[in-house]
């Protein structure tokens, strides 16, 4: 970095203007009786991006804090990192070349869809049952290995497709035996905090999961083969530069922009199943059912909806779900029975960020998490250090995300009316 | 009587642990000596977790990054800060007293000789410069202290966080920390690790016996000291009003509120004092090993002491430090690989399977722990014969005085 | 002697205008019955005067200090205490310990031996005694709405708010409330109850103050206000014009 005094020094500036402004504000509508619920964020978001200037308007008229003031600031404030970085790093690739921030943009959209797929099976645990599964990294580590399992160990030579419904019906069958045995307690008010007894015993499952693949399947890493083959072909024939090029292993658009095909396909499934996911929600009897018990438990119950049924189903459905997002990504990734960590952290990122409990934050939560590691792989001068912060990113926008709003994006304020606060 | 069987296994218990390391004399002293020490080490961060956790219900998953902050930063302190009785010329120096402190520059992993840096090249130059270097207890004392700063606030942050949102937020704290640790190089050298002193660098007497700084015995009885130390601390807060407040502020935070507790402030003073002692852990295992890296902070670490913790009975710290001594011997004496059939089972990566099963099965059927009730039996186990008891007795008193006025 | 004055007391809940300008005074041991329709404000004003939440104007003061911009834990060591419309026992502590934390947060300067006795004195008049080691999980819901009074006697505040205390309760529980009431009453403390049982407040208070949409429309000995026509109509609004 050129000038990494700049760039500190604007930061320093943004995180002070933003400290007194989320103090400032929420302490204003207090005053003046009103709603606070998002006093905290847009005070933080507008000092940060407006300094004193920004605070003052909304100091003086208390203004409604509607969507506009809500997101205005925070992209503006992204907006002035970026542009801070840019003075005080201009030689910096993300700076210089438009390609690179197009590609990086670009795989950090698809890889933030798959992310968001799998913190999807998180955040539906969570809106039925109540509870964080700490297990989600291991159903995706789970999905994987089975998918090579299955393909090339047990039946090797089985399509890729048989594969993938083999590990997410074993992983299905896992979740709903497991909610079986160990939750149901939690529903009979046996259990004085159940949202700590469920973060434990999954956490218990995930210990228990994690070494016994590592001892059945050995600590080496595997991968599976790519499921499909591109076909070539440059479209159109004689332009330049050719606007869709695919080789077997990848697309290239306009010459510069290179997504590789597992992928494209994974993110491509992703959102085939997110349909399907969408659909089972919204216009199936069980789907409804699921919803309703996510809104209230007690009405759902009276309604005729037996929610324990539904809580075995949400918890398999949820660790179904990433253990597709695994099945999918372990043709692109090697693979190890520690392979679920990072991505359980990036879904608690997300599923935070998109608010406990929302479908949809998760998903464009899921892509923002995608987006911000693909700026912060890409830009920070230093490779290896940035490799080394790549889990920090997203616990960083966790840990703002608490104190600044902790109902996330799409958060409601007591998310699933099962068990009580959070 | 029966209330007091509980102690007197605490104080059978302890003294065999006093008593072990003179009467074991067989080959694999150093191994066995090591395990205990480890144990320990485990039982001081289970039994201040269970403060935390199971006393005030701060399900904090950070725990370890607070271990974490007091194990680097006494191996920061050792490793950058030196004192020569000479200006070098060559470090950023200042003199007190006579006494020249030199702050080594960072030189990262880069040079695989280590020589590189401004102190190893003054030596080298003038082998006559006396060079010492901060003393391990003032390094030790530093880290508790830091440990209880974040500890203190990272209390006031999650103030309003309850449950889910608590575990996430520490978790967060404790993975940034990892990964800053992992990724400053220059600084902490990563992966590679720093290395410090031993605690008793320059070896020991004791009892007219001296031990050099690789003995298993000093460290082995520092290590048991501190977990007595924190033991004492935290029954002397269990019994005090703080004990009573924090379970309080549990069990109904407005209603402790509303009583005259000061919730807050019980709230930041146990994340304080819990970490506090988190990283005085860290900070003697860090100088006891000889060299510490990012990995002391993986989840897997937090994972077993929130499992020895629960298994001992999260409610109990006492349940959770023996649980936590207990279960690691256990975990060490099943390491031996065997095989059946021709396949070898290898007992390594099994033992943690079992582990997990255990930590399931323990929270489903038994969820005080599997210490934890045993004590209760003794100490508690008399509660409903005598309730049935009182009420009798004022029965019967009652009655007594209606005969007596009819 | 006690003193507690409510100045004009507003609170807005975003548009929604709670508390309408609320005022009124309780000197020396008065037993006051708060009564209103659903929505009138009583559980706003509880919170407001327990410090939970802060009124948008107005005062509070409690024997010339003034608390309404203090913390709940504040308000209750300035010595104004209350129970909750839902039963709030800490439960896996025991009754001993239950009534301990008020009586160790306020730090009398009391020894252990001290507190004790109290605790004694409390049970035995609570009939609880026998349960003094049992974990509050394991009473009744009657006796945990006695536990809850209990640690009110223990905390000792001049003034005490007793939220819906006879909802839910059978009679013989009853009776050792209303000598609950009686026997803090008689020790010199302010009391304001607030029930829709009208037959007990009615029969128990001195005074009623009647709460309807955030105004207080009567302040008065109970009989007097059972024939304000004001209360008649918050009341009975529709009832009296079929009687007209």
């Amino acid at each position: 970095m050129e000038s990494p005094l700049l760039f500190w020094g604007v930061i320093l500036w943004m995180i002070v203007w933003g400290a007194v402004g989320s103090v400032v504000l929420r302490r204003r509508y207090l005053h003046r009786d009103l709603d606070t619920t998002n006093t905290v964020f847009v005070g933080a978001m507008s000092g940060a991006a407006l300094g004193p200037v920004g605070l003052a308007p909304l100091w003086l008229t208390t203004p409604k804090l509607g969507n506009l003031l809500i997101i205005a600031p925070a992209l503006l404030t992204v907006f002035l990192i970026a542009v801070a970085f840019s003075f005080a790093d201009p030689d910096n690739i993300c700076v210089t070349s438009s390609g690179f921030v197009a590609s990086q943009a670009v795989n950090g959209l698809i890889i933030g869809i798959i992310y968001g797929f799998m913190a999807l099976g998180l955040t539906l645990i969570f809106s039925i049952l109540g509870i964080v599964s700490f297990a989600h990294g291991e159903f995706y580590m789970v999905g994987g290995m089975l998918v090579y399992f299955i393909s090339a160990v047990w039946l090797p030579g089985v399509p890729p497709l048989v594969a993938v419904m083999g590990a997410c019906a074993i992983a299905f069958l896992i979740g709903a035996v497991f909610e079986r045995l160990m939750l149901t307690p939690m529903y009979r008010g046996k259990i004085d905090r159940p949202v700590e007894y469920g973060i434990l015993v999954t956490f218990g499952l995930a210990f228990t999961m994690q070494y016994f693949v590592q001892a059945v399947a050995g600590a080496n890493p595997v991968k599976a083969q790519r499921f499909i083959d591109f076909p070539r072909m440059r479209w159109p024939e004689d332009s330049d530069p050719i606007w869709v090029k695919t080789s077997r292993g990848g697309v290239t658009l306009f010459e510069q922009v290179s997504v590789s095909n597992p992928r494209l396909i994974a993110a491509v499934t992703c959102v085939l199943v997110l349909l399907a996911l969408m659909y089972l929600l919204h216009r199936t009897w069980t789907g409804k059912a699921l919803r309703a018990v996510s809104q209230d438990r007690d009405a759902a119950a009276i309604a005729g909806i037996n929610p324990d049924r539904m809580n075995m189903l949400a918890f398999a459905l949820g660790g179904m779900i990433a253990a597709l997002a695994g099945a999918l990504l372990v043709q692109a990734f090697s693979w190890l029975p520690q392979v679920g960590n990072i991505p359980a952290m990036r879904s608690f990122v997300i599923v935070v960020l998109g608010g406990l409990g929302s479908l949809p934050g998760a998903f464009l939560g899921g892509i923002m998490v995608g987006l911000v590691e693909a700026a912060g792989t890409g830009c920070i001068p230093d490779a290896q250090k940035a490799a080394s912060y790549i889990p920090a990113y997203g616990m960083i926008v966790l840990t703002l995300t608490l104190l600044l709003r902790p109902t996330g994006m799409f958060g409601r304020r007591f998310a699933a009316g099962t068990h009580g606060k959070f | 009587m029966m209330r007091q069987v509980p102690n007197i296994a605490a104080v059978l218990f302890l003294g065999v642990l006093v008593a072990f390391p003179f009467v074991y004399t067989a080959g694999d002293y150093d191994y066995v000596m090591h395990v205990l020490i480890t144990a320990f080490f485990y039982a001081i961060l289970a039994s201040s977790w269970s403060m935390l956790a199971g006393y005030a219900g701060q399900f904090s998953f950070g725990h370890m990054g607070f271990m974490g902050i007091g194990a680097y930063t006494t191996a920061l302190f050792c490793h950058y800060l030196w004192v020569a009785d000479a200006p070098t010329g060559l470090c950023d120096e200042v003199e007190i007293f006579g006494t020249w402190f030199i702050v080594v520059d960072a030189i990262g992993v880069t040079s695989s000789t280590l020589t590189q840096d401004c102190l190893r090249e003054a030596l080298a130059a003038d082998p006559a410069l006396s060079v010492g270097r901060m003393p391990v207890l003032l390094g030790i004392v530093l880290g508790t202290v830091m440990g209880g700063l974040a500890g203190f606030l990272i209390g006031l942050l999650v103030l309003r966080l309850r449950a889910a949102y608590l575990a996430l937020f520490t978790l967060g704290f404790s993975e940034i920390l990892k990964a800053t640790i992992s990724a400053e190089i220059e600084v902490t050298r990563g992966q590679a690790g720093l290395e410090l002193p031993s605690l008793y660098e320059s070896g020991i007497t004791l009892l007219g016996t001296t031990y050099d700084k690789t003995a298993k015995l000093p460290p082995y009885f520092t290590m048991l000291g501190l977990l007595l130390l924190c033991l004492g601390i935290l029954t002397w807060l269990a019994r005090s009003r703080f004990g009573l407040f924090v379970r309080a502020l549990r069990e109904d935070q407005d209603a402790a509120a509303a009583l005259g507790v000061n919730t807050t402030r019980y709230k930041v003073l146990v994340f304080t004092i819990t970490c506090a002692m988190a990283a005085a852990a860290g900070a003697v295992q860090a100088h006891y090993i000889g060299i510490i890296t990012p990995n002391l902070l993986f989840l897997l670490q937090m994972s077993l002491v929130v499992a020895m913790a629960v298994i001992g009975g999260v409610e109990n710290f006492f349940a959770a430090a023996v649980g936590a001594i207990i279960l690691q011997v256990m975990l060490e004496l099943l390491r031996n690989s065997f095989e059946v059939g021709g396949y070898e089972i290898d007992m390594t990566i099994w033992r943690l399977v079992f582990f997990g099963l255990l930590l399931m099965i323990t929270l489903r059927f038994f969820r005080n722990g599997l210490l934890a009730p045993m004590i209760e039996y003794f100490t508690r186990g008399h509660v409903a014969k005598e309730t049935v008891a009182r009420r009798q007795a004022a029965e019967a008193a009652f009655e007594a005085g209606r005969e007596a006025g009819r | 002697m006690i003193h507690l004055t409510v100045r004009n007391l507003h609170k807005h809940f975003g548009g929604n205008h709670v508390l309408k300008g609320v005022g009124f005074e309780v000197k020396g041991a008065e037993l006051i019955g708060l009564i209103g329709p659903n929505g009138a404000g009583k559980t706003t004003l509880t919170n407001i005067l327990d410090g939970a939440i802060k009124p948008t104007s107005g005062t509070v003061y409690l024997n010339g200090e003034r608390i309404d911009q203090l913390e709940p834990y504040e308000v209750a060591r300035a010595g104004l205490g209350r129970t909750f419309q839902v039963t709030r026992s800490f439960r896996r502590m025991t009754v001993l310990e239950n009534l301990q934390v008020p009586a160790l947060a306020m730090d009398r300067g009391e020894s252990r031996a001290e507190m004790r006795d109290k605790a004694h004195d409390v049970l035995e008049f609570l009939t609880m005694e026998h349960l003094r080691n049992e974990f509050a999980q394991a009473l009744s819901g009657g006796q945990q709405k006695l536990l809850e009074l209990g640690r009110l006697l223990m905390l000792d505040p001049d003034v005490i708010i007793l939220d819906e205390p006879f909802a839910g309760v059978h009679p013989k529980l009853m009776e050792i409330i209303y000598a609950y009431i009686r026997r803090v009453n008689e020790a010199g403390k302010a009391i304001i109850i607030i029930s829709h049982q009208m037959d007990s407040i009615f029969s128990l208070s001195e005074r009623l103050l009647v709460l309807n949409f955030g105004d207080l429309i009567a302040d008065g000995p109970p009989e007097a206000v059972k024939r304000d026509p004001a209360v008649i109509e918050a009341y009975l609004g529709s009832d009296e014009e079929e009687e007209a």
